[in-house]
């Protein structure tokens, strides 16, 4: 019994993981296991020897489960002290490369503003791409021979309509579909028939946006415009307004911010004046109120229009304007945002 | 436009003021000034020098060897290589050991074998014109060794100022109007523009007529005789430098002067080429020719305004003289022309002809027509002043007899105080209005101003054009900020446009796709790829190619047309384009054509799983996502989809409204394009899809009692539809049917050619128990009693 104590106390103490340990207890305790063996062994010995001898393979049964039982609890803190080291386990390894879309990077500019405008309490409408000359120019003061029908070099498709050339004439088919007071914003796709270059597209974004009231001034334009600009370019800036000369509004307006690339003190980008033309604007000339139905006398309004591309390019700091109608994903998957 | 300060500073007083200073001014307040250039600085070091003797350069043909007095005691020898050289001229020199503009350092050297110190200067050395062909030769006068800014006043700084930013202001195409806009905004004197002329009462005349006022209102002229053309003074010449002219000769310099002066183009021809009948102005009539001062013969049409003389024309008004009746270097007598035409007659000229002149566009813009009058007046001035003995041989002839018919425009305080969003003091909007020159009087409402007749032909006709005038003058930028306020209401929303963005957001979330964008317009090839050729297009009369003149009408073969490039560079792509489509079949109220605003969607590998089986579920994701869960059960009948494969393209309904597709690309338009044939495409049709009715979800109760899954596999032909077989595993269950999902369609080893199997697990159960197993025996057996119908078995 000694012998078979030493033994097994040995063999126990020799298994090197759990599945040695279960075998050991499997020779011990199992089918044929010596220590039952053992124990049925006692009741085939002498009577007077069997008190004894029981007690004797009693205690040796229950000292070998525990040395068992021990050794397996210190093999277990074994595996789980070997994992929490787990040196060939490399966390820092890519995962499988799983597809994420992206948004277009005017798409996710777009979207900011509306969404800014929209705290504000602005409507975002749509109006059509295809227009006619009525609502893209006479509605707007732009009568025929006016010059400003000359710098919007205009798209006219046969049959006599016009692809529109700037997001404006939403304002007066809002103005018509909808009572003032009015806050609307306007994104949209625009047209201007022009050569193709880094700074230059035939087809672009324009933000429109029309504010009409009683008693809407040209301070609120520019505490509206500065507020719009300070969150979009995300940077406390300096803005100036100087005159600007557009048929449709009156006063009319040019808005700069200071230059980003060099904190207004003159590079290429800004033309070396500090400021970057970003934002024309102005009150809403009286004869567009006219055209949309409403009085002057009664209602102001202020509208401006952005130009999407220009504060696109700002924001990322993307240098070709090209890039954004050429579906080059090597262009698009930068912008993964959503 | 180029604005010269030594120039504006003859018209009003600028002492204090940098060049810096007057840009940024009057960019907050006038116009924008996109640069401030230096011109003619740097010549301190210059000199002038007498050239005392000139021999030729005994080793070299083209040298001369000369010697200088430039007043600094003994003569200098300098070898020139000017080919106008010669004794007794005056000339700018460069001593040596000091620099030229350019900061080159001018030495002793010896040019072929003989010493020259300093240089004598072209005037491109000098830094005032290209000119190089010779040397630069001064009016007699200077003594030897003064400097040469002494004696030729150059200094200067050139403002550039951005056209577009005063095409609305004919009063401002001259330094006058500037001047006037500076004296304004810093409260300085004017000088008055002209000093008004002695002109004979009697004397040669021209007789003047114009055939239509509406097109001339004013026309007038004056004979000057006396002239000898010669070079023009050196003030005169560096002022037109300073501002891009080049100086021709006195007297076009003159013209030019005026023009650039006082923003007044003027015509000078020679009388001798000038009929006795006088200068009359007309329409050109059809048929008729001339020959323009460029050399270029003209083909004119009604719509030109000519000036005639003796039945010819003789110039093409505003625009261009005529060659004939040019001046030349022999011209001593001249009839000049000073006249207000209409400016869109001149507009529509110049453009039909291509001709953008310095006159043109000045006629274009609407000019003040008092201005003629002025400008007469400072012609004949400055002509006795660079030509001696040039005077005004007869009296002003005038064709039409305008007068300035003045008008007031009445500005309400409260509508300005209102517009601005801010009250000024009605003693600075007054003194406002008075720095521009402006008439004002005070009455109840507020201010009555009087219009100058320089800003009355088109700039200042409404109260809000004068709001603009106050509000640019006290500077907008002086406006403090006011936050809006009115009523909270909820604005109207447009949910197309709401439904796009989420759309956009899901389909590059889940889908992973990359939104792209193209243009509207689809090049014929890329149609033609597509299959679309043969449709209705809207077409564009004046495209940027006459192979792009097409309007899509559908988003998709736009994104089809960027595949193949972007498949180059990476083996999957996924590509996803909002847009609108243009179908001129069909007309809304205004008789525009029909937009329809789709999203599209392209899946294309180069290798490895066909892309449909994948999209297709996710598609019916995304509806699902939008509030318009889908079915996709039967085939696309097509359309104008020229580019579905018509046999594996579904459309996506709810009940019966079709909003979309999704499906595979047509074979022959796979291989047109060069990509793979398994391209899976999918659109849909934003606002059909609302129309077909989006939903929130609706809560169902959960079931009770348990779910029994059944797994059916049916032997089908080949040709059977799942959506079919799904359906029908559904009716027959009479309601104890929650679900039928197919998760495997087998083909292949096993079967019997031209079969597949179809293996559904079928979700059964009640609401009132739960099944046993003799509910889901009743319920196969059912399946294998009907489904013979069908064509197919069940299986096991």
């Amino acid at each position: 019994m000694d012998g078979l104590r030493e033994q097994s106390l040995a063999a126990i103490a020799a298994a090197t993981d759990l599945a040695a340990l279960d075998a050991v207890d499997a020779a011990l305790f199992g089918k044929n296991g010596s220590v039952l063996q053992l124990v049925k062994g006692v009741s085939s010995l002498p009577k007077e020897q069997r008190p004894a001898a029981g007690k004797a393979a009693n205690e040796l049964k229950v000292a070998l489960q525990a040395a068992l039982e021990a050794r397996r609890t210190a093999l277990r803190e074994q595996v789980l002290a070997a994992d929490l080291l787990a040196p060939d386990f490399d966390p820092t390894e890519p995962g499988p490369a799983l597809p994420r879309g992206t948004l277009h990077p005017i798409t996710i500019v777009q979207d900011e503003l509306v969404d800014l405008f929209s705290a504000m309490g602005f409507s975002w409408q749509d109006g059509p791409e295809i227009e006619t000359e009525f609502f893209n120019f006479d509605a707007l003061n732009i009568p025929p021979e006016h010059p400003a029908r000359d710098s919007m070099d205009t798209f006219w498709l046969q049959g006599g309509h016009l692809l529109r050339t700037h997001t404006s004439p939403v304002q007066v088919r809002t103005m018509l579909r909808f009572p003032p007071p009015l806050k609307v914003i306007v994104p949209g796709r625009v047209f201007r028939q022009e050569t193709v270059d880094a700074s230059h597209e035939h087809t672009f974004y324009q933000m429109e946006g029309l504010v009409v009231d009683r008693g809407v001034s040209v301070a609120n334009l520019i505490h509206t415009m500065k507020t719009c600009l300070q969150q979009i370019l995300r940077r406390e800036l300096q803005v100036r307004l100087r005159p600007g000369f557009f048929p449709f509004v009156e006063p009319g307006f040019e808005l700069d911010v200071n230059c980003p690339f060099c904190s207004g003190k003159g590079c290429s980008v800004c033309k070396h004046s500090g400021w970057i033309e970003i934002l024309p604007c102005g009150m809403v000339h009286p004869n567009v109120l006219r055209a949309g139905g409403l009085d002057p006398e009664e209602w102001t309004g202020f509208a401006f229009g952005m130009g999407l591309q220009r504060v696109v390019m700002l924001r990322y700091g993307i240098h070709d304007i090209r890039l954004f109608m050429g579906g080059d994903l090597r262009f698009l998957r930068q912008f993964d945002t959503l | 436009m180029k604005l010269s300060y030594r120039w504006l500073a003859r018209h009003v007083d600028l002492s204090g003021l940098t060049p810096e200073q007057i840009r940024n001014d009057l960019t907050l307040s006038t116009a924008e000034i996109e640069a401030v250039e230096p011109f003619g600085q740097g010549l301190d070091e210059i000199v002038v020098g007498h050239v005392l003797e000139r021999r030729k350069h005994p080793e070299a043909d083209k040298l001369s060897v000369t010697r200088v007095d430039a007043g600094q005691g003994e003569a200098l020898q300098i070898v020139c290589g000017a080919p106008n050289v010669a004794a007794g001229q005056s000339v700018a020199v460069v001593l040596p050991g000091r620099r030229l503009p350019d900061g080159t350092r001018i030495g002793k050297a010896k040019l072929r074998g003989i010493e020259s110190f300093g240089m004598i200067c072209s005037e491109r050395e000098l830094g005032l014109s290209d000119e190089h062909e010779g040397i630069l030769v001064l009016e007699p006068g200077a003594r030897p060794g003064t400097r040469f800014v002494d004696a030729v006043p150059v200094a200067d700084h050139v403002l550039e100022i951005d056209n577009k930013s005063i095409n609305h202001r004919p009063d401002l195409w001259g330094h006058h109007g500037f001047a006037r806009e500076l004296a304004a905004i810093y409260g300085r004197e004017l000088h008055a523009p002209v000093r008004r002329q002695a002109l004979p009462a009697d004397g040669t005349r021209v007789v003047l007529s114009v055939e239509d006022p509406a097109d001339c209102p004013r026309y007038l002229g004056l004979v000057l005789a006396g002239l000898k053309v010669q070079r023009s003074p050196a003030w005169l010449r560096y002022l037109l430098r300073a501002v891009g002219q080049r100086p021709i000769n006195n007297l076009v310099d003159a013209t030019n002067f005026v023009m650039l002066d006082l923003g007044q183009p003027l015509h000078a021809f020679d009388l001798r080429m000038l009929s006795p009948q006088g200068v009359h102005v007309r329409r050109a009539r059809p048929g008729e020719t001339m020959h323009t001062l460029d050399g270029q013969e003209r083909r004119l049409e009604p719509v030109d305004l000519l000036i005639t003389s003796g039945g010819e024309a003789v110039a093409l008004a505003g625009v261009m003289g005529g060659a004939r009746s040019a001046v030349a270097d022999d011209t001593s007598t001249i009839f000049l022309e000073s006249a207000t035409f209409h400016p869109t007659r001149i507009r529509r000229t110049s453009t039909r002809l291509g001709l953008r002149t310095e006159a043109s566009s000045r006629y274009e813009k609407a000019l003040d027509p008092a201005l003629a009058e002025d400008a007469v007046h400072r012609m004949a001035e400055l002509l006795a002043e660079v030509s001696p003995g040039a005077h005004a041989a007869g009296p002003m002839g005038d064709a039409t007899g305008w007068r300035f018919a003045p008008r007031t425009i009445r500005l309400r305080k409260a509508r300005l105080d209102h517009k601005l969003g801010v009250t000024l003091p009605v003693e600075r909007v007054e003194s406002i209005f008075r720095g521009l020159r402006f008439g004002v009087q005070r009455c109840t409402e507020g201010l009555d101003v009087g219009i100058p007749s320089w800003r009355a032909t088109k700039d200042l006709t409404i109260e809000d054009d004068l709001i603009e005038e106050v509000g640019r003058m006290h500077r907008f930028d002086n406006i403090p900020p006011v936050p809006l306020t009115g009523t909270v209401a909820l604005a109207p929303r447009e949910p197309e446009l709401f439904l796009a963005q989420r759309a956009l957001r899901v389909a590059a979330a889940e889908l992973g796709c990359h939104e792209v964008y193209h243009y509207s317009f689809v090049p014929d090839a890329l149609l033609a790829a597509c299959r679309a050729d043969g449709q209705e297009y809207l077409r564009v009369a004046n495209p940027v190619a006459p192979e792009i003149t097409r309007m899509r009408r559908h988003v998709l073969p736009s994104t089809l047309g960027a595949v193949a490039q972007n498949l180059r560079v990476q083996p999957e792509v996924r590509l996803m384009e909002h847009g609108k489509g243009y179908q001129p079949e069909r007309r809304d109220a205004h008789g525009l054509p029909h937009e329809v605003r789709e999203l599209g969607i392209v899946w294309a590998r180069n290798a490895g799983a066909e892309p449909y089986p994948e999209l297709r579920s996710r598609v019916l994701g995304l509806c699902a996502r939008l509030g318009a869960p889908a079915t996709a059960a039967d085939l696309h009948p097509g359309g104008d989809l020229a580019w579905i494969h018509p046999g594996r393209t579904v459309a996506l309904r709810r009940g019966e409204r079709a909003f979309g597709y999704v499906g595979v690309l047509h074979p022959h338009v796979a291989a047109n394009l060069g990509i793979p044939p398994t391209t899976a495409i999918a659109t849909l049709d934003l606002r059909a899809l609302l129309a077909a009715g989006v939903a929130e979800p609706r809560f169902v109760p959960i079931p009770r009692f348990p779910s029994q899954p059944v797994d059916v596999a049916l032997l089908a032909p080949s040709g059977a539809r799942a959506g079919d077989l799904a359906r029908f595993l559904r009716e027959v269950g009479d309601g104890m049917v929650r679900d039928v999902v197919l998760f495997e369609a087998y083909r292949g080893a096993g079967l019997p050619p031209g079969t597949k199997s179809l293996n559904f697990t079928v979700t059964l159960g009640a609401e009132d128990r739960t099944l046993t197993a003799a509910d889901e025996e009743a319920y196969l057996m059912r399946v294998r009693q009907r489904c013979a119908g069908l064509g197919v078995t069940l299986r096991g």
